[in-house]
Formats: structure tokens, C-alpha cells, sequence
């Protein structure tokens, strides 16, 4: 199990220290994930041990920081670089999707606190953040599925004077501990008649009126410090306020939300694909009689990955036709980890459905790729909205 | 037992369902706890959220297998596929499923093709993937039909569904096709992704968009959806008259201010240029313009958009640059149409203004691709008339078989303009 998968046992060994940029950060982040996190990840999966230390590893030599747009917090001058941070969590998802999953979590914590533009949560704050000397996530399934029109808000906000006063619960927030803080969207209170609107906001788990409570088990990724989240009278201010109102934010941040998370589908899909090369050379005279064969899978991976690479060039993008592209690509990642996943366990025969197996561990992952939010039917359904011509109101004017 | 039927509720976070017969013992609540005796603190047994975040559920009958189809309107089959818009809910695609000949759109072009092929093979497996509903309609008619008070389901020659189960095609109605690859022949659609033997882009053009005229202001009429849209705020059933600003007197432009002015409905016609249908002779606009002299149509030339914004009492008022501003209530945007072009750069297609196809063979250049009606252009120039598809069509449906092809000789059509009070022939 934690045999690394493409490294001389030499350059696994390797420490490495202080950020890096480029290709080494590349094989820093792919030492670590076929080390010591390839050790873990069958705990992490089922015995919900949490990875926090190859977490800390992962922010120390750079992979939480390199798709920020100042980028001094980790030494370097170089620009914001999207296409490598998913580069980076991939290597991480090919070892283990619970971990890649929460390296996406704190990734985009991270651009929530960059773009709020608010001094509190810029500044030291996301410089410690970039490093991973503290550890963030995203409480925005529910937010974004509302906004999408699959369900309503479970956060309420009342006005306070200058601040807001937050209640309700969220049922699961990844990424957490009592140290941990994650972003967060409550629904404003308003008088009737006045326009809906929303507020967004960072929740510091250990702050007053926050209470995480058990979760029940899932059929993977146990050990994602998965929470539900009670927030009683939880008040919002100028030092935790991402964004007043939100809907403007979101439309600015959403391409690159779903854009870093195309690494989870890239990294389960690529694990699959390795497990499958493992086993051509005892099982290829037979292998060969199925379909999704790894030449042809690595084929389409890598056409999607560059694909991605492409779009990554321009994250903040808001025109609907990159969007469509965005979510078509999150969509074809999350397809295709799902069909390697399925043909490496096809691949691997009895010997990958042993509970010991990565190979039957990644087609939970991949399950989990495709219904986590965005999840595949959610984004065909936004590509469908988002290709229907827009039309007028037909009912604005006064009876004739 | 209460005399009041036990009731349910649902987790709006979860889907788990409280059922009020059976309680939930874990948490303490006796079976037959009704749901307003809960205390407020109780959570969600799964979740955690709290009692606020369940509403009422009412279960749906659970089909038996043999009513499967029957209890769920969205069952497979094409009887299924239903009456109303939402609807015509297909066939499931199926990963990767062999779909055979692939067609995207569901216009003339598409239907077109589908009609000459099936005319050339009985067997071949076709699939017709449109964003709309599928039904055929002759769109040149969306611009003087308002006249003869004609509705939008009035202009149906053929339901979609009928066409497909006429012609054995799949129909993958309300489905937006929005990328492809070339090398794996697969086709990307919000209702799953396809493998073809053939695809055919046959998804026409758009209605172009103008700066300054948001589409949720100005009526762009290039289907049945939005013609039947701006029948709604015409209140054309009614005695009403709108006064209405259409931008942009090329054809369709002039057709529709024809039409609409026909109908009752005041009009201002406006373009950049200094006469309408600049495109044609000057001679041909000033008659035009004499015959709308007994019309209610304004004619504003030299007009350039500055922006358009909603008044307060539903009116537009339209902004030019040189400062005028002209209020009506109901905006037409007419400026012209552009060939969408996401699903020809995912296939790497040549592109000029349209699918760059040979002009005598039609080929595309990208192996088990065809392209033919609105979407293509031929020597750089877009093809947006009617006549030449059904040329087209025979040609590819032709190839499709492996039958000997024609060369396409691409003569410039003659165009009537559909202006009642004046009908003019383009050369």
C-alpha cells in the first residue's frame, strides 16, 4: 500500500523543506502523497483517521498557496497559478480522494478570504492560511445548490446594527476541528417586500454559538472530519464578513470554485488508471477481452487535463461560455473517474475487491466525486440554464 | 390512532423523513408524536439540522413494476415523452451507448436530413439531440404571422415526438449539446454523453446580441418560445396596442415592423443605417418606405444603441448615442444572427463566421463530422436561407449511405422579403 507508484525510493525519502514552485513543487507534493500519506489513506478512508500532518506537509512546501495572486506569504513573486494547484491536488487524489477532497476544501477557503478584498481575513491571516499553518474549508453545498435552485438556505441572518446574527445548521462541513474555520452563506431577514439577499461569511469553529455535532458514517472518505454545524446567535462583523451582498461575489469566485475541483476526478481517475498498469502484466491476456482500457482512459485524461490547463490560464473569468466549459469539464472529470474507477476494480478481479484494496476504496472515491456539490446531474442542469436564451418578462407591463 | 391521518415530514438537508405513526424512538418521540409537539431543540436524527429545516412531504404513490410506466409521467419510452414544454422527456442516454447517426438541432436543417436519410435507410440508428422541443415549424413564418393571429402552437406542422416516432429517430428533446470529441467520437449533452458513428451539426445560428440591449429587455424572435412570448406582451388577443421599438431594419427587422404594425401595433424601426434593408437597392428601400406611409411605422435612421433600461411603469426607454431617447413597450432587438461556436472549437472545425465546409463537397475537414443549414458558411459568407438546406441534406444524407455525392453548387438564393405592404425579391 504505501509502495510510491513512480518514484525511486530515493527521491520518496528526499526532505523537502521550504516552498517550492513549478515542477518541484510537483514532485515534493508527489513524494509526500505516495509516502506518507499512501500510509494513511486506508485509515483515512474507513477508520476516520484525519491526515491533519500531511495536510501541515502539503501547505509547507507550497501546495496550498500557488493559485493566490500575491504570492510573498510563500517567497515567491511568480503569479497567481491555478493550473498547478490542480496539478498538485491531483498527485494528492491519485493517493487518496478524502485528502485531495480537503486540499480543494482549504484551496478554496482560501479564495473566499483573497477575494473578500476584506483587510481581517487578507493580510497574516491568509498568509498563515497559504502556508497551512492553519486549516480552512467551505460550508457551500447548501448556498450553492440554493443559487442553483435545488434548495433553500438552512443559515438565517438578522441585521444588528453594522453586524449580522447568525442561526441554523449545516448538515455536513468537511475539513474541520476546533481550530478550523470555513466559509459560510446565511439568507438576510428581510421586511416583505424588500429584495432578497444574503450574507457571506467565515465561521470560526471554536468562536461562540458554533457547536459541531456527530455526523453519521459514509460509505468512504471517513476520515474528512466531516461535521454538522450548529450556529445559534453567531455574529458576523467587519473581521469575519467575506461578502455583502453575495450573489455578485459568487458569480465572480464560481468558475474558479468548480474549476479546483476538477483535480479530485483528475487525481481518483489517474489512480485507476495506475492500479490497472499494475496489474497488465500478470492479467493483461485477459484484461485485454474489456473496455476502458488504461491507454485508451490515460488518452482522455490527458486530452480533459490539458483542457483544464487551458481554462485554468483564466479562473476568474465570468463570460457564460467559459463557465459552460468550466462546469464541462468538472462534469467529464467526474465521468471519467467514475469509469476508471469501475474498470480498475474490472481490471483488478478479486484481488481489488479485498477490503484491503485502494482499488475498491477508489470507486467510492469516484462516487464521491460525482455527487459531491456540484454534483453530475447538478451541473448539467446549470449548463442547461446557462444555454437557454434568456428572454423578458412577459408579465412587466400594466393590463392593457 | 388519532383521528387525524398520520402525517410525514422531510429533512430539507437530508431527504430523511420523520413519520409522525412511527415516531423516532432514538430521540425519544413515541410513535404517533405529531410533528408540532416536537420540542424546537429535537435534530435531525441523520443530519443534525434542527425541526425548522423540515416541510411537509407528501410521498408519491411507489409505481409497481408493471405501472412503472404509467405512475411516473417521466418513465422511458417515447409514449412517455409528454405534451408540454419541460417535457418531451426522452430516451435515457446511455454512457457511451452506440447512438448511431447523431444529429444536433432541431430545425429544418436537422429534420431535413433526418427525413432523406431514413428515405435512403430503413435501419440506421439516428439520434436527434435539440435544445427545444423538436417540433417543426417553419420559423420564416415567425415574422408575419402576428398579423394573421396566428399562436405559437398554431404554427406546429409536426410534434417532434410525432416526427421521431414517424421517422424511428431517438429524440433527445430540452437537451443541450455542448462539447465533442473527435478522436473518441463521443458528444457531451446535459443528458449524458454519446458515442456517434456520424455526427451532424445542424443547430442553426442565434439571434446576435447587441451592446446596450440586455436580452432580458429586448425580444430577440428566433423560435416558437419567444414569438409566442411576444404574443403574450402584445396582448395581440386583445384590443390592445403596444407601441414598440424594433432595432435593426434588415429582413426581419422590416418583416416584423410590417407585421406588427399590421396587427394594430405602433412602430419605430430603427438602424445605423440612413434606410431600411440597406442591403438591398436604394430604390427598393424608398418604395418600401412610400408603401409603410399608410402604416403606424416610423422609420429612425442613423440610430446608434447607447443602452436600453425599464421604466418604472414596465416601458423601455431606448437611449442613443446621439443623445435621443424613444420610449415604447415592447423592444425588439433585430440585428442579426451569429453561428454559436462551442461545439465546432471542441471539434477543432475550421471556422469563418459558421462552419468553414468545403463549398462543392461540403466536407468539414474532421473525419465522421457533417455540418449543413444555418450553422455552416461557405467561401466565408453564412448560408441563412431556407433553400439551400434541402440541397444540402440529400447531399450529406447521401454520403452518410456511401452513395455516389453530387458536387453542391452553392448559387446565391433569391431572397423575398415578407413585407405584405410592399414584397420585395432580393437578387
Amino acid at each position: 500500500m504505501g509502495a510510491p507508484m513512480d518514484l525511486p525510493p530515493a527521491m520518496t525519502a528526499r526532505a523537502t523543506s521550504g516552498f517550492l514552485d513549478g515542477d518541484d513543487l510537483l514532485a515534493a507534493v508527489r513524494t509526500i502523497a505516495q509516502g506518507p500519506l499512501a500510509e494513511v489513506a486506508p485509515d483515512c478512508d474507513q477508520k476516520g483517521v484525519y491526515p491533519e500532518s500531511v495536510l501541515r506537509q502539503l501547505g509547507a512546501v507550497g501546495a496550498m498557496g500557488v493559485h493566490h495572486g500575491d504570492r510573498s506569504a510563500l517567497g515567491q513573486t511568480a503569479a497567481a497559478d491555478f493550473g498547478l494547484a490542480i496539478r498538485a491536488a491531483a498527485e494528492v487524489s491519485r493517493v487518496c480522494g478524502a485528502t485531495g477532497f480537503m486540499l480543494w476544501c482549504h484551496q478554496v477557503c482560501g479564495v473566499y478570504m483573497e477575494q473578500s478584498g476584506n483587510p481581517h481575513l487578507g493580510g497574516k491571516a491568509l498568509s498563515r492560511h497559504m502556508q497551512g499553518l492553519t486549516l480552512g474549508a467551505t460550508g457551500m453545498s447548501n448556498p450553492m445548490k440554493t443559487f442553483a435552485g435545488i434548495e433553500q438556505f438552512l443559515l438565517r441572518a438578522r441585521r444588528d446594527g453594522d453586524a449580522w446574527v447568525v442561526n441554523g445548521t449545516l448538515p455536513w462541513v468537511s475539513n474541520l476541528g476546533t481550530d478550523h474555520y470555513f466559509g459560510a452563506v446565511a439568507s438576510v431577514e428581510v421586511a416583505a417586500g424588500e429584495p432578497a439577499h444574503e450574507v457571506m461569511f467565515i465561521v470560526h469553529c471554536n468562536a461562540p454559538g458554533v457547536e459541531l455535532r456527530n455526523c453519521p458514517s459514509f460509505s468512504a472518505m471517513e476520515g474528512t472530519n466531516t461535521w454538522a454545524v450548529r450556529l445559534t446567535n453567531y455574529r458576523v462583523d467587519n473581521h469575519n464578513l467575506i461578502a455583502h451582498p453575495v450573489r455578485p461575489f459568487i458569480g465572480r469566485i464560481r468558475g474558479a470554485f468548480v474549476l479546483l475541483q476538477t483535480a479530485m476526478g483528475l487525481g481518483v481517475a489517474q489512480g485507476a488508471i495506475d492500479s490497472m498498469w499494475k496489474v497488465e502484466q500478470p492479467l493483461g491476456h485477459v484484461n485485454q477481452f474489456l473496455e476502458d482500457r488504461p491507454d485508451e482512459l490515460q488518452g482522455e485524461l490527458d486530452a480533459l487535463t490539458e483542457r483544464i490547463m487551458r481554462l485554468a490560464r483564466t479562473p476568474y473569468e465570468s463570460s457564460n461560455s467559459h463557465l459552460i466549459e468550466v462546469l464541462d469539464v468538472r462534469a467529464h472529470a467526474s465521468e471519467l473517474a467514475l469509469r476508471a474507477a469501475q474498470s480498475a476494480l474490472l481490471h483488478a478481479g478479486a484481488r481489488g475487491y479485498l477490503m484491503s484494496s485502494d482499488v475498491q476504496r477508489r470507486v467510492r472515491e469516484s462516487h464521491f466525486v460525482a455527487i459531491v456539490t456540484p454534483a453530475l446531474k447538478h451541473l448539467r442542469k446549470e449548463i442547461a440554464r446557462l444555454s437557454q436564451p434568456v428572454m423578458p418578462a412577459v408579465d412587466v407591463l400594466e393590463p392593457a | 390512532m388519532s383521528r387525524l391521518e398520520f402525517r410525514q415530514f422531510i429533512c430539507r438537508a437530508c431527504g430523511l423523513i420523520y413519520d409522525e405513526a412511527q415516531g423516532d424512538e432514538d430521540s425519544g418521540l413515541a410513535p404517533g408524536t405529531r410533528f408540532e409537539d416536537i420540542p424546537e431543540d429535537w435534530a435531525c436524527p441523520l443530519c443534525g439540522v434542527t425541526k425548522a429545516d423540515f416541510e411537509p412531504h407528501d410521498p408519491l404513490p411507489s409505481p409497481t413494476l408493471l405501472g412503472a410506466r404509467s405512475a411516473r409521467p417521466l418513465g422511458r419510452g417515447a409514449q412517455a415523452a409528454s405534451q408540454s414544454p419541460g417535457a418531451g422527456r426522452p430516451l435515457s442516454p446511455r454512457l457511451k451507448r452506440p447512438a448511431g447517426v447523431v444529429v444536433v438541432g432541431g430545425g429544418t436543417a436537422a429534420w431535413s436530413l433526418v427525413e432523406k436519410l431514413r428515405a435512403l435507410d430503413p435501419h440506421r440508428p439516428m439520434t436527434l439531440v435539440t435544445a427545444c422541443s423538436g417540433d417543426r415549424y417553419d420559423k420564416p413564418r415567425l415574422s408575419v404571422a402576428c398579423k394573421q393571429g396566428v399562436q405559437a402552437a398554431q404554427l406546429v406542422k409536426e410534434r417532434g415526438i410525432h416526427a421521431a416516432q414517424r421517422l424511428q429517430v431517438r429524440l433527445m428533446a430540452h437537451t443541450h449539446a455542448f462539447s465533442a470529441d473527435a478522436h473518441s467520437r463521443m458528444l457531451r449533452t446535459t443528458r449524458g454523453t454519446f458515442q456517434y458513428e456520424e455526427l451532424v451539426l445542424a443547430h442553426g445560428s442565434a439571434p446576435r446580441s447587441c451592446p446596450g440591449l440586455p436580452d432580458e429587455l429586448a425580444w430577440r424572435i428566433n423560435d416558437l418560445r419567444a414569438y409566442s412570448g411576444l404574443r403574450t406582451v402584445l396582448a395581440v388577443d386583445s384590443a390592445a396596442r403596444r407601441t414598440v421599438l424594433i432595432v435593426g431594419a434588415g429582413l426581419v427587422g422590416c418583416e416584423l415592423a410590417n407585421d406588427l404594425a399590421l396587427a394594430g401595433h405602433p412602430v419605430t424601426v430603427l438602424d445605423v443605417a440612413d434606410r431600411p434593408l440597406a442591403m438591398a437597392q436604394p430604390e427598393q428601400s424608398q418604395a418600401l418606405l412610400s408603401a409603410w406611409a399608410g402604416l403606424p411605422i416610423a422609420f429612425v435612421g442613423h440610430a446608434q444603441v447607447q443602452q436600453a433600461r425599464r421604466l418604472g411603469n414596465g416601458r423601455t426607454a431606448l437611449e442613443l448615442r446621439d443623445g435621443r431617447t424613444l420610449e415604447g413597450d415592447v423592444l425588439v432587438s433585430a440585428v442579426g444572427l451569429s453561428t454559436p461556436s462551442q461545439l465546432a472549437r471542441s471539434l477543432g472545425l475550421d471556422w469563418a463566421d459558421g462552419i468553414a465546409v468545403d463549398p462543392q463537397t461540403l466536407l468539414t475537414g474532421v473525419a465522421h463530422v457533417h455540418a449543413l443549414g444555418d450553422c455552416i458558411s461557405l467561401n466565408g459568407r453564412a448560408q441563412r436561407f431556407i433553400e439551400p438546406i434541402h440541397r444540402q441534406a440529400r447531399l450529406l444524407a447521401a454520403r452518410l449511405c456511401g452513395e455516389a455525392v453530387e458536387t453542391y453548387e452553392s448559387a446565391p438564393p433569391v431572397v423575398r422579403v415578407k413585407t405584405s405592404s410592399m414584397p420585395l425579391t432580393l437578387a
